[in-house]
């Protein structure tokens, strides 16, 4: 990991438990920034769901890869990056889910990211994904 | 993750303690699956404790309580407050599970 005036980053292996070293680092990021609840939440949940997708459902091989994770401190707002060399996908063209479904059992990942954060981009470029989500600090 | 348990009677209390996302609902799902698995049928899962949940965590509810209700048995959700009650709001969960203040309303309403 390296540390940054106002940004931190790490690269974790595309496993699941690999997951809650980046939990760990949102949750120093918050405490080092007295960032509210709220916005870690925000973060943590964010995060988690757009890592679980791309570690489920992101590659075609069974192969180690390296996924990198940035949250920057910016004025007035948070970034978190993820960028991956999975198979394309843009999550925000993902169909919205019915949510009064009553055989629902999961799939709303990217619901949450786009209801907790405030402004979320994706683009793809040289095979790498790179995801962008923003939460403004109040 | 950290889970206390009380038994009330037949009622069993769970208080999973920490985040439950993708690192940790499958464990959170198992434990929930072995209570049920051994007769526990009424249960009331106390979610005081936890900083978060994700939509993992959220799929291990909906899981418990498909099979509470075909083992007949009772499940009731609490101590949800916070930014835990915006995530049961943004992911439209409260009308799916029967929600209660405190533990000990969930008890009384299973008794």
């Amino acid at each position: 990991m390296t540390v940054a005036t106002h940004q931190v980053e790490t690269r974790i292996q595309n496993r699941i438990p690999a997951i809650a070293s980046v939990a760990d680092l949102v949750s120093s990021f918050c405490a080092a920034h007295k960032l509210s609840q709220q916005l870690l939440v925000a973060l943590s949940v964010s995060l988690d769901e757009a890592l679980n997708n791309i570690i489920s459902y992101g590659y075609s091989d069974a192969g180690d890869h390296s996924i990198l994770v940035r949250l920057a401190y910016e004025p007035g707002s948070v970034a978190a990056t993820i960028e991956d060399d999975g198979n394309f996908f843009d999550p925000l063209s993902v169909k919205r889910r019915d949510l009064h479904s009553p055989d629902r059992v999961g799939g709303y990942g990217i619901h949450f990211i786009t209801n907790l954060m405030d402004d979320v981009q994706y683009g793809c470029q040289h095979g790498i994904n790179r995801l962008v989500m923003r939460k403004r600090i109040v | 993750m950290e889970m206390l348990e009380q038994v009330f009677g037949s009622i069993t209390v769970v208080e999973p303690r920490g985040r439950i996302d993708s690192v940790t609902a499958k464990e959170f799902g198992e434990h929930l699956s072995k209570l049920l698995n051994a007769g526990r049928h009424q249960l009331v899962i106390d979610l005081k404790s936890i900083s978060y949940i994700s939509s993992a965590g959220f799929r291990q509810l909906l899981i418990v309580s498909k099979t509470t209700k075909e083992k007949n048995g009772k499940l009731a959700l609490c101590g949800i407050s916070g930014e835990v009650k915006r995530l049961f709001d943004i992911g439209a969960f409260n009308d799916l599970f029967f929600i209660y203040p405190t533990r000990e309303d969930g008890i009384a309403k299973l008794q």
